[in-house]
């Protein structure tokens, strides 16, 4: 998509400047804004003045916005005002109509208009308005949920007419919303009525601050999880809503790492930690084998092999090299797997060499032995940053104490200590940028981009190990490394960058790095 | 009083008001001979002009301490063979569904002619046990046949 973009841009007849003053590299850059902008247009623009103030983007970033909650609300209610303007509705129906088109406010306008009724019936606002609801009492009432009649009792209907006692009406609204954690779509409790409890009726019946706040914050969470542009942040007791244009159909060729305000880094695209540069299809594929296959792959490959024949993986606990498989009986020898009647009868040693259809099974073992230990060799790598992700995370815990100790021993300001904590973070940063570089290259075709993926990846690798060593160093040593440590650090920043645009310019331009999902 | 017992209460007495012919509904005493308005003991006629007509079918009705905000769970005992009652004999139906459509208004008398309805008119969306679900999809004739012999089992008196 984005590289047909360009095709058409250049085609268009803005080539001149474009062509101008962007080089073949820089003219990436110049498709990937374009397709931002496309992602945009589908929303309302959101402040584009901010972006000027933000760094320079990277390749491999994408754009993103973050709110907390009171501007979540803001959005809403702007929404719910303009939609209640356009269609003469008060708010409280804006928002219920709202809601059920899933905030998708073109469409709901369209159909609105196509058919007014129909809309409001599906959207439980329907039956037109005989008593606006207001909280009365009524002669003669029974209360259909309770059974009490007395006089005086004070009722509650909705424009439905389905009259129930305060009481019970109250008790209704109420579990909903505290049982069931609904908001957006609890019902008239009169049977079989589809009618929305709104906003004004649930002023008149709830009362208490706690549930309200509470009826507001699962409305809200419908606002966001209908929105697709719209994602909360996953990191506990984190109230933030990012927002970020990149769609599901774009996900295997952009990686939307976000940024929460709350210092959470996560995808976008599946809500798990950060995973540069490796896309999410891949990431899940990842992880689910790693969950079946692992741990038993690694003693699988250790202590079996496999029938020749039939493939049935087989543990030799004793006995002689005559083989027969359980499975399809078949019978070799476990020394060179070559059929056992080639061998005769009379020896059971096996001294001979480069039969043929022991050349042959061992062939199509070795084949799926090796597809084994390729996995083994990505799984241990990915393995291992993630294990050295979590001891470079006691290091940190430890470098705030070496940073005291430091300006103690040595009189340097708590500024000028500064310098290990960068480092650190600059570590745990490439770690896991490291981890999933393995998960990626797993997935990879040979050819020549993977090659300088891998090259990419083993500079960021050495660069990473060699500050990892320093922070080993004694405090006493450290004040000397400072220069050296920052060099390092910055360069191991540097060498992240690098990887992660030049991976994430492949996958956009969908060439050269063949990911195969098989 | 709580809400529950006091609804109860007044659905015995309804009940015992009027009630649609051929039905019953009582609350059960427990071994201490005390009547639990919280366990009731139903029976449900297949209705007239229908496979079901003639027989009588027993249900036990659990009313939650939260009813009527939560539905009453319905059992056939023993379990029926009906492509909508699950092998333990709970009644599938929507408006015994918390999350479908319950509603705190329906009644007691709502829910047994619902499920008399629901006899003949099973609902193939959301089957709860595989043979009377197979049977009724695969052979029709077989089903009916099998329908007739459970009426027979269970007349009504």
């Amino acid at each position: 998509m984005d590289s047909d973009d360009e095709f058409n841009s250049s085609a268009s007849g803005s080539e001149g400047d474009f062509m101008g003053d962007n080089d073949s590299d820089a003219s990436f850059g110049g498709g990937d804004d374009d397709s931002d902008l496309d992602m945009e247009d589908n929303d309302i623009g959101f402040e584009t003045q901010d972006k000027d103030i933000k760094k320079s983007k990277q390749k491999y970033e994408v754009d993103f916005q973050v709110f907390g909650p009171e501007q979540v609300q803001a959005q809403q209610d702007n929404q719910i005002e303009e939609v209640g303007n356009i269609l003469g509705q008060p708010p409280e129906a804006a928002a219920i109509l709202l809601r059920h088109a899933r905030w998708n406010k073109e469409r709901l306008i369209e159909s609105y208009m196509d058919n007014t009724e129909k809309v409001l019936e599906s959207a439980g606002l329907g039956e037109a308005a005989l008593h606006p609801p207001k909280i009365e009492v009524v002669k003669g009432f029974t209360c259909d949920i309770c059974c009490e009649d007395g006089p005086g009792l004070e009722t509650f209907a909705m424009r439905c007419d389905h009259r129930f006692c305060v009481d019970c009406y109250k008790h209704y609204v109420e579990s909903k919303i505290k049982d069931d954690g609904e908001a957006a779509r609890i019902r008239c409790p009169g049977d079989g009525c589809n009618r929305i409890v709104d906003a004004v009726s649930l002023d008149f019946l709830v009362t208490s601050d706690k549930l309200r706040d509470r009826y507001q914050e699962l409305l809200t969470r419908t606002y966001v999880d209908d929105k697709d542009n719209l994602r909360w942040c996953p990191a506990p007791d984190c109230e933030n809503t990012v927002e970020c244009g990149v769609k599901d159909k774009d996900l295997p060729r952009i990686v939307p790492t976000v940024h929460c305000d709350c210092g959470h880094f996560f995808c976008f695209g599946c809500s798990l930690n950060d995973h540069q540069p490796a896309p999410c299809g891949l990431v899940k594929k990842w992880l689910k084998k790693c969950e079946d296959d692992s741990e038993t792959a690694n003693w699988i490959s250790a202590n079996t092999k496999e029938c020749p024949k039939c493939h049935s993986t087989i543990e030799k606990n004793g006995g002689c090299n005559h083989m027969t498989c359980r499975k399809c009986r078949n019978e070799f020898c476990w020394m060179c797997m070559g059929n056992w009647a080639e061998h005769g009868t009379s020896w059971y040693n096996c001294n001979r060499f480069e039969e043929k259809s022991g050349y042959e099974a061992r062939d199509a073992q070795a084949k799926s032995r090796q597809s084994l230990e390729r996995y083994l060799h990505y799984y241990n790598r990915y393995a291992n940053h993630e294990q050295s992700a979590k001891l470079d995370k006691d290091i940190f815990l430890k470098t705030e104490k070496k940073m005291t100790q430091l300006q103690m021993q040595t009189g340097m300001s708590w500024i000028e200590v500064q310098f290990l904590d960068s480092a650190s973070q600059a570590l745990q940063q490439c770690r896991q940028t490291l981890k999933w570089t393995y998960a990626f290259a797993y997935y990879l075709a040979r050819n020549n981009t993977t090659e300088m993926f891998e090259d990419n990846q083993k500079d960021l690798e050495m660069a990473v190990e060699n500050l990892s060593e320093m922070f080993e160093k004694s405090t006493d040593q450290l004040e000397s490394l400072k220069v050296e440590m920052m060099d390092k650090t910055s360069y191991c920043s540097k060498r992240r960058i690098i990887l992660l645009n030049d991976t994430a310019e492949n996958l956009r331009k969908g060439e050269g790095l063949v990911v195969d999902l098989f | 009083m709580s809400l529950c017992q006091n609804r109860l209460q007044e659905e015995r007495k309804q009940w015992r008001r009027d009630h649609p012919f051929g039905f019953f509904a009582k609350p059960v005493r427990n071994p201490q001979g005390v009547l639990d308005l919280k366990k009731w003991e139903c029976g449900v006629p297949g209705k007239d002009k229908t496979l079901w007509e003639g027989g009588l079918f027993k249900l036990e009705v659990a009313f939650p301490d939260e009813y009527p905000t939560k539905p009453p769970k319905c059992k056939f005992v023993p379990p029926l063979f009906h492509p909508n009652v699950y092998p333990s004999g709970t009644v599938c139906l929507s408006i015994l569904n918390e999350e479908e459509g319950w509603k705190p208004a329906i009644t007691i008398k709502e829910i047994l002619l619902g499920i008399q309805s629901l006899l003949d008119e099973p609902n193939p969306d959301s089957p709860a046990q595989a043979d009377a679900f197979n049977l009724f999809k695969k052979n029709r004739a077989d089903y009916e046949k099998k329908i007739r012999n459970i009426v027979k089992e269970n007349p009504a008196p």
